[in-house]
């Protein structure tokens, strides 16, 4: 619950503030949102299991959003960067759909 | 293992497990709570995810008001640069008529004013008539390769044979060709006096109708349209006319070229 005011609070000073994202930092924003979306459903998955851990969640949120935008920067110095962002996007967007699933075999127990 | 079977097996950080592994067993069976580290983070995804669309919306909204606004200035630009040229078409109709207003004033005006009318049919200022030959031409039917299409060098060969038998002034598709004309290709369109002409191409010379057709064959460039005709497919069809009608040309400016002091 108390999470969920978090988030909620999150997003809604993000509304009001509309904080200016400098340009360089831009490209490494829609990658980092995924890679957050899988450590923050990664969490949910945990806290259903029972085994959820403050520690662990911090660490692998930041170490996801820190490792996404390493790529995407290092494929931009390679030249590619469009392919690896497409890789780290396949990667993560399976990781999310089978943490879902485990979340929905919770919920639903089936 | 495969690599998808990796992923969707490990889609779970294991260090969840590996520290509730670690804790006694009595902590283990407990609820886990989420604590304030957990809401920070969660707080910082969220300010993430609004941030990230806030952003997305914005750049967009700015890109699509840009695209109008360039479509807009194109329109209004345009339309200016065309109310130009009409006003450069009637400034230059009232030069005229007041040239020859002012000439009709003198004897001395009035021969300069004949001399300048007979050098105007000669320079391509004038639009000029008399009798001559249109000659139609056009890729061939259903034109698959280059050299079955009208090229720049087609018409100018054509251009020149009709010189070479006798033509006086020739206009191509209403373009009148004079010695500042150039028969080019632009793009995939052919281009008089800077200005692209679609097919097919109508291309008027005055001079003796009867002499021009016979003469034509008989220059280089003329026979080499016939081959072409032959070989190629080209349309060419050469007719006589009573009387044509060729219009002025639109750009004579000299911006350079003057008399030289000697010959004044």
């Amino acid at each position: 619950m108390i999470a969920g005011l978090g988030l909620l609070v999150g997003i809604i000073l993000g509304l009001m503030l509309q904080p200016d994202v400098p340009l360089w930092l831009e490209p490494y924003l829609p990658i980092a949102v995924v890679a957050a979306l899988d450590a923050v459903f990664g969490a949910l998955r945990a806290f259903m299991d029972g085994i959820f851990d403050d520690k662990v969640f911090v660490v692998s949120f930041i170490s996801n959003v820190l490792i996404a935008g390493l790529i995407v920067f290092l494929g931009d110095k390679l030249g590619v960067g469009g392919q690896l962002s497409t890789g780290v996007i396949v990667v993560l967007g399976i990781r999310i759909f089978s943490n879902v699933a485990a979340i929905r075999r919770h919920i639903f127990h089936a | 293992m495969g690599l998808l079977d990796y992923v969707t097996s490990h889609s779970m950080d294991e260090d969840y497990a590996h520290v509730s592994g670690r804790k006694p067993a009595g902590g283990a069976s407990k609820q886990p709570q989420a604590g304030l580290a957990a809401l920070v983070i969660l707080g910082l995804f969220g300010l993430l995810v609004a941030t990230a669309a806030v952003q997305h919306s914005r750049t967009e909204t700015v890109s699509e008001s840009g695209r109008s606004e360039i479509i807009t200035q194109i329109k209004a630009r345009s339309a200016q640069v065309d109310s130009r040229r009409a006003r450069i078409v009637e400034m230059r109709d009232e030069i005229t008529t007041l040239e020859t207003q002012f000439l009709e004033t003198t004897n001395e005006g009035r021969a300069l004013s004949t001399q300048l009318s007979r050098l105007g049919v000669r320079a391509g200022s004038t639009a000029v008539t008399g009798p001559g030959v249109r000659t139609v031409v056009d890729d061939a039917p259903d034109a698959i390769s280059e050299q079955q299409q009208v090229l720049d060098k087609d018409l100018q060969k054509l251009v020149n044979a009709l010189w070479e038998s006798g033509a006086e002034a020739i206009s191509i598709n209403g373009q009148r060709l004079t010695t500042l004309s150039a028969i080019r290709h632009a793009g995939s369109a052919i281009t008089v006096n800077f200005r692209s002409l679609s097919r097919p191409y109508v291309v008027s010379a005055i001079g003796n109708p009867d002499a021009i057709p016979a003469r034509f064959v008989e220059t280089q460039d003329g026979s080499a349209w016939l081959d072409l005709e032959a070989a190629y497919g080209l349309q060419f069809d050469m007719t006589s006319e009573e009387s044509l009608t060729l219009p002025a040309a639109n750009r004579l400016d000299l911006r350079h070229a003057t008399t030289p002091e000697n010959l004044r």
